[in-house]
């Protein structure tokens, strides 16, 4: 009754008991007490996949509307498929607007590790360790890496600049969709970027680039986080399931607070 | 139905006592008068209004400079879509000064112009056609020995409304494109403390021009315009949302190359570079050469002649994306697109073989050592 129904963000439950994990031939079983550190709120975790499914559908019918491929024959009366495509377009892209309006929200309502702060490497000692965690990505000396519970500096700087390559999608999404409805919210809104980036066809092509770099994001994210929970044991694709992830309660963090 | 007459409109007279003179009738005159508020978009119960104050207006005074251009949008302002209309506006107003079409030559047509001016400082209504070069201190145009910017400056300072026709007179067009060699600016760039209505296109369609000085001449002010100043009536929507072939665009049934199958068909020209999506002009309404047909209604995609800058900004004319620092070609950018992230796939697979690698002799020189680690216990004990 008393019991919060989340634990506190970075939070450490009591140790809970493994068993024997040596299921796993020739590695050495993890030791130890573990422990369960709840890092990404519901919010977050819910944001997460409902953008990650947006840009998948954004990037695929995006590419129909920017060079439409099938050929549908017949009467125009019957056929719609632009039509359906560029409507999947525009619903995705009002509910990855919205998720990305809570997001901004969340910047300033979610936890420690979800907070404005925590977009930029903004402390000194981050600043400074963001070399060493490139080498332990190039596996340097990678034991000597240190440690974060949250995102570490590199991450940091590669989510928030997703951030700002998804604002500018939709800043240029919005310039060329105003122009349907000249005089209406969204024109008026966002038909200043038009001239300002040179015309709206220089927008069609900076929509049109910047979906590339989501493409090249993906496998890259995807691969980091398999890695992460394969080498490192700690549950990091759960983490983004569940909320949380399993870290020895022996070791040290740089963000443990 | 009006005839070049040997009474010519008076000075003093009103524009109804001059077609009465005419004999023009007043339900001519009234069908006229309504044409101009379907063009300019204004409620059918104004149209009393409308005829009553423009019955009214003496005798207008136009000034046409024609700078650096091609003439091409006179040409299409004579061929104006009702013969009636142009002649209204074009025949029986003062044109006191239009280089092109005055019989007069030389000295002489510079002085009449001076004349006009000076005789209705305040009161014409300036027409430019081109552009002004400045580089080489606009030694690029001159007109009897002055340059285009002397020439606009003087003409621009006692008018009473600025009406720039065509690409040139608001974005220099052609001669303005990259890079540029004669410095060509639109008027708008010259003079600032005026508003100066953008009649765009290159050409524009005759009827807008026509339309816009019926809207100067009725209501005494011209009409409303968008960010780009060009009228609202004519310029307020995209060719996209009013095109013939709309329909085949959200059917998703394009013309892939000029003459194939889908071409004959009438299928929709997104694939062949058409900008429409892109392009705010009148051209699928009010049509070209007396309503005969419009640029893609005859099957050539729109190059966005109404927009800005457009020989930089809308070209290449027949591919969809710009050709930005020769980076722009849409397979040029696709094949890089998809180059980088297949190269990224190949990277991360490569990072996890090296991962492997390192994990494994890792793991040996773990062995090695927990195997030396539990030898000296044995040898030990
Ligand atoms: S031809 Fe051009 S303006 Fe017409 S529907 Fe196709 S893309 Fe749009
Ligand atoms: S269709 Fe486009 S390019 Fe052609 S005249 Fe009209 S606005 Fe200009």
């Amino acid at each position: 009754m008393t019991a919060p129904s989340h634990p506190a963000p970075g939070a450490r439950r009591p140790p809970i008991e493994v068993g024997s994990l040596d299921y796993a031939r020739k590695v050495p079983p993890p030791s130890g007490d573990y422990q369960w550190i709840y890092l990404w709120e519901k919010p977050l975790r819910f944001m997460h996949w409902i953008a990650a499914l947006c840009i998948v559908l954004l990037a695929l019918t995006g590419f129909y509307i920017g060079r439409p491929y099938f050929v549908p024959a017949g009467d125009p009366g019957d056929a719609y498929l632009m039509g359906w495509f560029r409507f999947v377009h525009f619903v995705a892209a009002a509910l990855f607007v919205m998720t990305g309006i809570v997001r901004v929200y969340w910047l300033f309502m979610g936890n420690r590790f979800e907070r404005l702060p925590a977009l930029f490497p903004v402390r000194k000692r981050d600043f400074r360790n963001l070399f060493r965690i490139v080498k332990f990505y190039l596996m340097i000396e990678p034991e000597k890496a240190p440690k974060y519970l949250g995102h570490n500096p590199l991450q940091q700087l590669s989510y928030t600049g997703m951030y700002l390559v998804a604002a500018l999608m939709v800043v240029t999404g919005f310039a060329m969709y105003g122009q349907s409805n000249p005089g209406g919210l969204i024109y008026t809104a966002f038909n200043w970027v038009n001239p300002a980036m040179g015309g709206a066809p220089i927008v069609r092509f900076v929509h049109h680039v910047l979906t590339w770099a989501f493409l090249i994001f993906i496998p890259i994210h995807v691969y980091l986080a398999l890695r992460a929970d394969a080498l490192e044991r700690t549950g990091t694709i759960s983490s983004i399931i569940s909320g949380g992830r399993f870290v020895e309660s022996t070791e040290e963090f740089v963000d443990a607070e | 139905m009006f005839y070049p007459t040997s009474h010519p409109w008076s000075t003093d007279q009103s524009l109804g006592d001059h077609l009465a003179e005419r004999g023009v009738s007043r339900r001519d005159f009234l069908e006229f008068c309504g044409s101009m508020c379907a063009v300019l978009g204004i409620s059918s119960t104004m149209l009393p209004k409308v005829a009553a104050q423009l019955e009214a207006i003496k005798r207008p005074s136009i000034i046409w400079l024609q700078l650096q251009e091609c003439t091409g949008c006179v040409e299409s302002v004579l061929r104006t879509a009702e013969p009636s209309i142009g002649d209204l506006v074009l025949d029986m107003v003062s044109l006191d000064y239009q280089h092109t079409l005055m019989a007069g030559a030389g000295e002489a047509v510079e002085r009449a112009k001076a004349d006009a001016m000076a005789a209705n400082k305040g009161k014409y209504i300036l027409v430019v056609t081109g552009s002004i070069p400045l580089e080489a201190n606009g030694m690029y145009l001159t007109i009897g020995g002055r340059t285009g910017r002397e020439i606009l400056e003087e003409a621009a300072r006692d008018a009473a409304a600025i009406v720039g026709v065509g690409a040139c007179a608001h974005f220099g067009s052609v001669q303005a494109a990259r890079p540029n060699p004669t410095g060509a600016v639109g008027i708008n760039k010259i003079i600032t403390d005026k508003p100066v209505v953008n009649i765009a296109g290159c050409p524009p369609i005759g009827d807008v021009v026509t339309a816009t000085l019926v809207h100067f001449l009725t209501f005494g002010r011209l009409p409303e315009m968008d960010s780009e100043g060009r009228p609202l009536f004519a310029y307020g929507k995209r060719i996209h949302d009013q095109c013939t072939r709309r329909a085949h665009f959200d059917a998703g049934q394009y013309v892939e190359v000029f003459d194939d199958e889908a071409a004959r068909k009438g299928w929709c020209l997104y694939k062949v570079g058409c900008k429409g999506p892109a392009v705010f002009s009148p051209c699928p309404i009010f049509q070209w050469n007396t309503r005969t047909s419009w640029p893609i209604g005859a099957g050539h995609p729109c190059i966005g002649c109404t927009e800005p800058y457009f020989w930089d900004t809308m070209t290449p004319f027949y591919g969809r994306l710009p050709n930005v620092a020769g980076f722009g070609i849409e397979s040029k950018v696709d094949t890089i697109g998809a180059a980088l992230a297949l190269g990224a796939t190949a990277g991360v697979a490569a990072h996890a073989a090296a991962t492997g690698l390192y994990q494994l002799r890792h793991r040996k020189q773990a062995e090695a050592e927990a195997a030396a680690g539990s030898s000296t216990p044995t040898k030990e004990g």
